[in-house]
C-alpha cells in the first residue's frame, strides 16, 4: 500500500489531497486489511484522480470491489454539486445500468431432480454470449417506447407481470431519458439484443439459500431458507456501449470547451447543466431504460422455463429486487460534509445504491428496513442479499459495492486454467456451468476473483449495508 | 499473427504490430475478431461491407475505425476474413470482408462493449509500426 494512505478506522483508508495535484477532495475507500495489500496502485490513482473534478462533493469514493477501470474505478462513487458540477462517462462506463436482479420461486433443492438438464434448458432459453439474437421482435417505436418507459415498457409487451416495476429500482425507469440523444447506430445495436444475457461476467445463475442472517428483513424480502432463486447480470448490451462510445466524443471537445483540466482523458466532461452534459446524461437514462427492459425480458422467459418444467405458476416467482450498477442519478443527499440536504448527481461506476430505511425512492413495503441490496459472487463463491443503511447515507451516498472484484487478468487466468478444468472442479462442488466455450468458463473461474464473503463482510462492518441472506451457487450459464 | 494479448485485470490489451500502417489496420482489425471470436478460419468472405473512419490524430483514428468493425459485427453479424484498405495518416476506407456468424464455428470468444482510450499507444519504430489498445469487455 502507498505510504500516502491513512487507515483512519477498521476497513476504512484515506487518500489524502496532496496524493496527485489538483484533488479538491480527500479519497476514501472500504477495505480489509487483507485486501488492502492486493490493491492495484492504478486503481488509486484513478480514485485520486476523480478527487480533481469540478463540483466534487466530500469524498471520491471506492467500494471494497474496487479495481482499475475506465477513468473511475470500478467500485467507484462520486457525488458532484449541481451548480458546479460536472457528468462523465467515465463515472457510469460502457455498460450503463448493468445491474443485478434476483427472483424467487416455491422450489427446494430436492425439487431439482437434475441441475445439469436445468442449466442446459436455460443455455438454450436464454440467448447468450457473442452474437446471440433477441427473442423480441422490437420496431424502431417499440425501441422508442423501450427507451423511454425501461421495464413498464417490457410487462406492457406481456414480459413480466406489474408487480415487479415497483421493484426495481427506479421503477425500472430513469425519468429524464431523451431518445434525440440515442444514435441511430445505438439503436441498431439495441433492436437485435433485447433479451440477450451477453457475455463477460455477465450471468445467470441458479442458487439455493443456505444461511439467513436476519430473519425479519428476509421475511420482509419474501426470502427463507433453502429457496431456490435465480440471479440475472447483464446490462444494455451494445446500445448502451455505443452511448458511451459516442458521448465519450462529444464530451472530449466539452472538456476543452468549457475549460476543465482534467488529470486523465478517461475522465471526459461537461458541467451538468451544459448542452453535451444534459445530452450524454438523456441519452445515458434511455440507455438504462433499456438495460432495465433487457432483464425483465430475461426473467419473463426464466418464469416461463420454470413454470412448464416444474408445474408452478410464473405468479409463484417474484421479483425481489433488481438494481444498477453503472449509472449517474439525481438523487437529494444530507451533505454530511457540511451544507444542507440538495439535489446532487451521483456517478456510481460498478457501485450499488444501498438507501437506508426511510427512503421515498424505496418500495413502500421495503422502506422500513432499507433497500434490497444483491451482491453476487463468481461462479463457485456465494452471493448475497443486503440491506441499505442509516451508515451508506452517511458514508456513501446512499452506495455499497457490486461484487467481488477482479484480481486476476484474463490473460493470466487462461493461462492458468482451462475451462475444462474449472468447469470440473467446480462440478465437483455441486455446481454446473454452461457457456459458449470453455474460454468463458476459465476467465471467470472463481480464483480471480476476490472472495465474495470477504469483500460483503467489509461492507457489512463498515456499516454501508447489512448482510440478510446468503446464496449458494448450483447452476450457472456464462455469456 | 502479429498481435498479442498483454496482462489487463479487467480488459483485453492488445499489442499488434505490423510493418506498414495499413496492414497495423488490418492485424488491428484481426484482433478484434479474435477477441469477439476466438480462433476461426479466414475462409473466403461471403458478404462485404465498406467501413471508413477518420480521427484528429492516428489513435482517434484507430479508436474509430474498430468502433465501427465492432458496429458492423453486432448489426450484421460479420466475422471479417479480410481488409481492403486505403490508409493515409489519420483516415481510413475500404471494404471488410467476412462470412456470417454461426454458433458453432464462432462462439469461441467473448464480447467488447467499446473500444478503449485507456493506456493507447501508437508509435513508429525501426520495425514499422505499435498499436497498445484495450477493448473495454
Amino acid at each position: 500500500m502507498n505510504e500516502k494512505i491513512q487507515h483512519i478506522a477498521d476497513s476504512e483508508w484515506e487518500i489524502p489531497t496532496n496524493f496527485v495535484p489538483g484533488m479538491r477532495v480527500p479519497g476514501r475507500f472500504f477495505l480489509s486489511e487483507s485486501l488492502a495489500k492486493g490493491l492495484e496502485e492504478g486503481a488509486l490513482t484513478q480514485l485520486a484522480n476523480v478527487a480533481t473534478l469540478p463540483g466534487i462533493l466530500c469524498n471520491s469514493l471506492g467500494m471494497p470491489d474496487i479495481h482499475w477501470g475506465y477513468g473511475f474505478p470500478i467500485g467507484g462513487v462520486a457525488a458532484f454539486d449541481e451548480e458546479t458540477g460536472i457528468i462523465s462517462p467515465g463515472g457510469v462506463g460502457f455498460d450503463i445500468n448493468c445491474g443485478v436482479r434476483m427472483i424467487t420461486t416455491p422450489l427446494t433443492l430436492a425439487d431439482i431432480p437434475d441441475m445439469k438438464e436445468l442449466v442446459e434448458s436455460l443455455y438454450e432459453t436464454v440467448p447468450t454470449g457473442v452474437g446471440s439474437k433477441s427473442p423480441v421482435r422490437l420496431s424502431q417505436n417499440d425501441l422508442s417506447s423501450m427507451l423511454t418507459d425501461g421495464a413498464k415498457n417490457a410487462v406492457e409487451l406481456g414480459y413480466g407481470m406489474k408487480s415487479d416495476i415497483s421493484r426495481c429500482e427506479e421503477n425500472g425507469a430513469m425519468p429524464g431519458a431523451e431518445i434525440e440523444f440515442v444514435s441511430k447506430k445505438a439503436r441498431q445495436r439495441g433492436v437485435p439484443q433485447c433479451g440477450t444475457l451477453g457475455s463477460g461476467n455477465h450471468f445467470l445463475e441458479v442458487q439455493v439459500i443456505d444461511e439467513i442472517a436476519d430473519e425479519a428483513t428476509a421475511k420482509t424480502f419474501g426470502v427463507a431458507e433453502d429457496q431456490i432463486c435465480v440471479m440475472i447480470h447483464c446490462g444494455s448490451r451494445g446500445l448502451g456501449h455505443q452511448v458511451c462510445t459516442d458521448h465519450l466524443q462529444v464530451l472530449e471537445e466539452a472538456t476543452k470547451k468549457y475549460g476543465i483540466r482534467l488529470p486523465d482523458r478517461q475522465l471526459a466532461c461537461a458541467p451538468l447543466h451544459s448542452p453535451e452534459g444534459e445530452a450524454y446524461f438523456g441519452a445515458m437514462a434511455a440507455s438504462a431504460n433499456y438495460a432495465w427492459a433487457n432483464r425483465q425480458v430475461i426473467t419473463h422467459l426464466v418464469r416461463e422455463l420454470f413454470a412448464k418444467k416444474f408445474g408452478i405458476s410464473y405468479e409463484e416467482m417474484p421479483l425481489v429486487y433488481d438494481v444498477a450498477h453503472n449509472v449517474a442519478k439525481w438523487e437529494e443527499h444530507d451533505i454530511s460534509c457540511g451544507g444542507p440536504r440538495r439535489r446532487v448527481c451521483v456517478h456510481r461506476k460498478g457501485a450499488t445504491r444501498a438507501f437506508g430505511p426511510g427512503r421515498k425512492e424505496i418500495v413502500q413495503e421495503f422502506r422500513d428496513v432499507g433497500q434490497p441490496v444483491i451482491i453476487p459472487g463468481s461462479m463457485g463463491t456465494s452471493s448475497y442479499l443486503l440491506a441499505g443503511t442509516a451508515g451508506a447515507m452517511e458514508k456513501t451516498f446512499g452506495s455499497t459495492c457490486h461484487g467481488a472484484g477482479r484480481v486476476q487478468s484474463r490473460s493470466s487466468a487462461k493461462k492458468n486454467l482451462t475451462g475444462d478444468m474449472v468447469a470440473h472442479d467446480l462440478a465437483r462442488r455441486g455446481i454446473i456451468v454452461r457457456a459458449p466455450n470453455a474460454a468463458a468458463i476459465a476467465e471467470e473461474a472463481p480464483d480471480v476473483y476476490k472472495p465474495s464473503s470477504e469483500v460483503v463482510q467489509v461492507v457489512h462492518d463498515a456499516g454501508i449495508s447489512r448482510i440478510v441472506a446468503r446464496f449458494r451457487p448450483l447452476g450457472v450459464i456464462k455469456g | 499473427m502479429t498481435f498479442e494479448e498483454l496482462d489487463h485485470t479487467a480488459d483485453v490489451r492488445m499489442k499488434i504490430s505490423a510493418p506498414t500502417l495499413t496492414e497495423l489496420y488490418i492485424e488491428s482489425g484481426f484482433a478484434l475478431a479474435a477477441t469477439l471470436y476466438g480462433e476461426y478460419s479466414r475462409e473466403k468472405g461471403e458478404v462485404s461491407f465498406p467501413i471508413e473512419a477518420e480521427g484528429k490524430d492516428a489513435e482517434e483514428t484507430f479508436v474509430n475505425f474498430l468502433s465501427e468493425l465492432l458496429f458492423l459485427t453486432e448489426t450484421e453479424y460479420l466475422v471479417p476474413t479480410s481488409f481492403d484498405l486505403v490508409v493515409c495518416e489519420t483516415t481510413v476506407s475500404g471494404n471488410v470482408s467476412g462470412v456470417l456468424f454461426d454458433r458453432k464455428k464462432h462462439a469461441g470468444g467473448i464480447g467488447v462493449k467499446g473500444i478503449s482510450y485507456s493506456g493507447i499507444s501508437f508509435e513508429k519504430n525501426a520495425h514499422g509500426y505499435e498499436l497498445i489498445i484495450i477493448f473495454d469487455i
